[in-house]
């Protein structure tokens, strides 16, 4: 009987996305559950074995190169920095990496990965390939920081991790633009997407302005099940069951899913009304399980008269933008490009 | 329209491009993915992501996927202790996957049965009939490590690395209790192989663009100034107007002086090393053999790069040995022998006893005619003697490894046999044909497997500014490590580490022609040079990941180091810098057994 329901549901994520793209997120799904171990504990060795890494390359590929920074040597809090290549250079030398931007106006993202705050890594080749898509596409240069993840590092380090990268950008002369300061936006998909949230809200008590976040697929939860989850537990790719289990890796032991790292605007989330919240580009997959959750997200700052703009992906599943063969990934890079060049 | 939906799903510009695609539906898209790309093609998308997969062979692998993806849900557990290779081979993964749910014992009961034929390891046998099957074998390790893996237990490392590696002879007693005990249920014996490696295919098409991969400290420690100077000096150099390179090298010394930390340091040398190449005082041919030793000790001690190179090559080794009653090791660059200990004992705990263990260990001549070789032989034989492994050694003094002649290294017939290069390759590349040469004799030699550690980074290409800035950026990560790993080695461990690498750097930057013997490649030009001469690549999995991962924690101090999985081969680096590699190889095995 399972395995019939099984196969159904196996057929069904196959429709919707095309091969190459189920073989990459069914991959990533067989192997994470390699790692999770029930009783919370996670097979770090193995995940990075199985992790496909790149390195930084200082040689610009298609008009983007990259270089790694430790940001904070007491917590080997590493970033990657992508750049666009100007011009004809070749080769590029450390004296050249952190030359200052020359263009009018610079958009700098702060790009934070996905893994459900316990996998990859930034310079994981899915997301080293993302970001410089980013930079080809949308003309930015993007900081990508490598936080630490769960289960290991509990709540509040990733978020700890995210203001620190947010102060050294922001105080890093070389990326300002011609008016002196850093053009700060915020990215970052699945338990990214969570961190955006967080270090944005950070940031609104300091003098650091965040002019953007961009949620793509970002991770949320609540106690109660939602209609989502219960309707799409399983069927693509991504299950409550493994959901749970994230939350508890990240979360403070023996908090549930209301904390407000997990709910920010559930029962014991945070009031954001009156406050100087940058403005939110957020994207929904309607085959996503955590879509209502998402959605409430954005209705909480609709309610609390921050300035939000939903994309709502018809037929799209998670991870739909790790590769650039479906009509979604090019209208979320259109999305992102207009939502970082309007400066409004 | 068709055209263009057949580029983007099978990406013809890897990054995606910037076009926009008009399609229809996404069973169209679905379609067309398994049509785009036809015969002996890889999807170019996922081959961007890390993952080799033919576009022919896509649906198949989605079929294994599915087939997993059931087993799994019905039985999760089944594949916990699984060993693991070369995750890029997406094919071959979830095939060693399948094959191995199909192989395994059906009951617990049949596990718990199994676990009683433990032998005493102390108890040697006579014959090598003793020694069980290799089926078998696999089977005994399963439920070896089925029961006692465990993430999170003490690691009961019995490889000793470091300078307690030799035993005074009042550890003697104390190592035949750990060897009593270890017949027992508690023990995790931690160097013996899972299952037997899956052997890869040698990645001959897999030279990658040359990258260039920094790891930089936070800005202001970076010294922007100095390197730029350094980088002109090195221009100037190279375009040989050496009145302005001579100015230039003053004007980075004095910079060098105040600037701290790690850089400061590396600065200096560099330095050093373009004063030398422009006033010609180029460095004597080769250190004095026991000075270099000890500066290697040195570095030995203070950093993890020695010792995860042994640890990953004796990984490989002893995998290769499993059921061998006879094996022998050439080593080609014997030095204090600091790899063997953790060996030897590894094949005393072997269960069913360990086998008769000769090794050849080759170096060169000494300035005061000593016998450095046999002196580290006799050691050895006294490690072995106090555990109870049969030992032979002999050594073979040699100015140069392409001086060898392998009939004079007495293979027997009945022998496995290891060649382990630990750095010994690269210097090969100084003069013509003598690396084609090594590895013609290395093949004569018909090992089983073949170990090689080396640097990984491009030193050796013909334009000096860019070896020079290669070599910069990856002698600036090595000096990083040393300063930023959190250990606290004795000023003299640290210094004499720094001049260890500081002979190398010069050799690199200063020398030139048949001197320059540090001419260091990365491991994609290895293997293209090993599969052109006849290898293909033995994996290292994931068992031999995770234990050298566990022995950095142990033994590295900081958490800066990093292991990674490259294609079958285990590289060490310094965050995201790769800094060393070690691959395994096999000749490739043409027609039958």
């Amino acid at each position: 009987m399972m395995a019939a329901s099984n196969e159904v549901n196996l057929n069904e994520s196959k429709m919707v996305v095309p091969l190459n793209t189920w073989v990459l997120i069914s991959n990533f799904k067989l192997a994470y559950n390699l790692l999770r171990r029930p009783d919370g504990t996670f097979n770090r060795h193995l995940a990075e074995f199985l992790d496909r890494k790149v390195p930084a390359n200082t040689k610009p590929v298609l008009g983007v190169f990259s270089f790694d920074v430790i940001i904070d040597r007491s917590t080997s809090l590493l970033s990657r920095i992508y750049r666009p290549a100007d011009g004809e250079q070749p080769q590029l030398n450390i004296a050249d990496l952190e030359k200052p931007v020359t263009a009018e106006v610079v958009p700098v993202i702060i790009f934070f990965h996905g893994g459900s705050f316990a996998h990859s890594s930034a310079n994981s080749a899915i997301y080293d390939t993302l970001c410089r898509r980013l930079v080809s596409i949308c003309k930015v240069v993007v900081v990508s920081v490598n936080y630490r993840r769960a289960p290991e590092n509990r709540y509040p380090c990733a978020y700890d991790d995210g203001w620190a990268a947010l102060n050294w950008v922001n105080s890093s002369s070389w990326l300002q633009s011609k008016d002196s300061k850093v053009h700060i936006y915020l990215a970052g998909d699945s338990s990214g997407g969570n961190i955006v949230h967080h270090v944005a809200l950070r940031a609104v008590e300091s003098d650091i302005e965040v002019l953007g976040n961009i949620l793509l697929n970002p991770m949320f939860g609540g106690q109660e099940r939602t209609e989502s989850e219960k309707r799409l537990d399983g069927k693509y790719f991504v299950t409550i069951q493994d959901r749970d289990w994230y939350w508890r890796a990240f979360l403070p032991e023996g908090e549930d899913r209301d904390h407000p790292a997990c709910n920010p605007f559930g029962p014991k989330g945070n009031f954001l009304e009156g406050i100087k919240f940058p403005k939110s580009l957020v994207v929904v997959a309607s085959l996503d399980l955590i879509q209502d959750r998402q959605l409430a997200y954005v209705k909480g700052l609709e309610k609390a008269g921050q300035k939000v703009k939903l994309l709502y992906l018809e037929q799209a599943t998670i991870g739909f933008y790790l590769l650039p063969n479906n009509n979604h990934f090019y209208t979320v890079m259109d999305e992102i490009s207009n939502f970082v060049g309007s400066d409004c | 329209m068709n055209k263009r939906n057949h580029q983007d799903t099978s990406g013809g510009a890897g990054y995606g491009g910037i076009r926009k695609s008009d399609f229809q539906s996404k069973a169209k898209i679905w379609e067309e993915g398994q049509d785009a790309g036809g015969g002996g093609g890889v999807d170019e998308l996922l081959a961007v992501l890390g993952y080799k997969v033919k576009c022919s062979e896509m649906t198949d692998v989605a079929d294994k996927l599915e087939q997993l993806e059931m087993v799994m849900g019905a039985a999760p557990n089944l594949l916990r202790d699984t060993v693991h290779y070369n995750p890029s081979d997406l094919s071959g993964w979830l095939q060693s996957m399948l094959s191995e749910l199909n192989n395994s014992p059906n009951t617990f009961h049949d596990r718990m049965l199994q676990s009683h034929h433990i032998d005493d390891p102390l108890h040697v046998p006579a014959e090598s009939s003793s020694v069980t099957t290799n089926s078998q074998q696999q089977q005994f390790e399963t439920t070896q490590s089925s029961r006692i893996y465990n993430d999170d237990s003490e690691y009961d490392l019995r490889a000793i690395p470091g300078s307690a590696a030799y035993p005074q002879t009042q550890d003697r007693e104390r190592n035949q209790k750990r060897l009593k005990t270890s017949g027992g249920s508690n023990s995790a014996p931690p160097l013996l192989p899972s299952s037997s490696p899956i052997v890869g295919v040698a990645a001959a098409g897999t030279v990658s663009e040359p990258t260039r991969s920094i790891v930089l400290v936070d800005s202001h420690e970076t010294g922007v100034q100095l390197v730029h100077t350094l980088m002109a000096c090195a221009e100037a150099v190279q375009q040989d107007n050496l009145k302005l390179a001579d100015a230039l090298v003053k004007h980075v010394e004095l910079l060098a002086a105040s600037q701290a930390g790690a850089m400061g340091k590396v600065a200096t040398y560099f330095a050093e090393a373009l004063a030398r190449r422009i006033y010609k005082i180029y460095p004597q041919d080769c250190l004095d053999a026991s000075y270099s030793d000890i500066l290697q000790m040195h570095f030995y001690e203070t950093c993890p790069y020695l010792k995860f190179a042994h640890f990953t090559a004796n990984q490989a080794i002893l995998e290769a040995f499993a059921t061998a009653s006879k094996v022998h090791v050439i080593d080609f660059g014997l030095k204090q022998g600091m790899q063997w200990p953790a060996l030897i004992q590894a094949l005393a705990l072997r269960p069913g006893g360990p086998p008769a263990f000769r090794l050849t260990g080759i170096g060169p001549p000494q300035a005061d005619n000593t016998d450095a070789l046999q002196q580290v032989g006799w050691k050895l034989a006294q490690l072995a003697e106090a555990i109870g492994v049969e030992f032979q050694f002999r050594g073979f003094v040699a100015t140069s490894l392409a001086d060898i002649d392998p009939s004079m290294v007495d293979i027997r017939p009945d022998e496995a046999v290891a060649v382990n290069s630990v750095f010994e390759l690269h210097p090969m590349l100084a003069r013509p044909g003598a690396i084609d040469k090594v590895l013609s004799s290395i093949k004569s030699m018909k090992p089983k497997i073949l170990t090689i550690v080396e640097q990984e980074a491009n030193h050796n290409g013909p334009v000096f500014v860019e070896r020079f800035t290669e070599a910069l950026h990856y002698y600036s990560s090595l000096f990083d490590s040393l300063e930023g790993s959190g250990l606290v080695p004795s000023t003299q461990d640290l210094l004499m580490s720094e001049v260890y690498l500081g002979e190398q750097i010069c050799n690199v930057v200063a020398s030139d022609g048949a001197d320059r013997v540090e001419r260091h490649e990365t491991l994609s030009q290895w293997r293209v040079r090993m599969g052109t001469a006849g290898f293909e690549l033995v994996h290292l999995g994931s068992n031999a990941f995770k234990q050298a991962s566990m022995l950095l924690a142990l033994f590295a101090g900081g958490d800066g180091y990093r292991v990674e999985e490259n294609n079958g081969c285990l590289m060490l680096g310094w965050h995201t810098r790769p800094l060393i590699a070690t691959s395994a190889w096999q000749l490739i095995v043409s027609d039958s057994p």
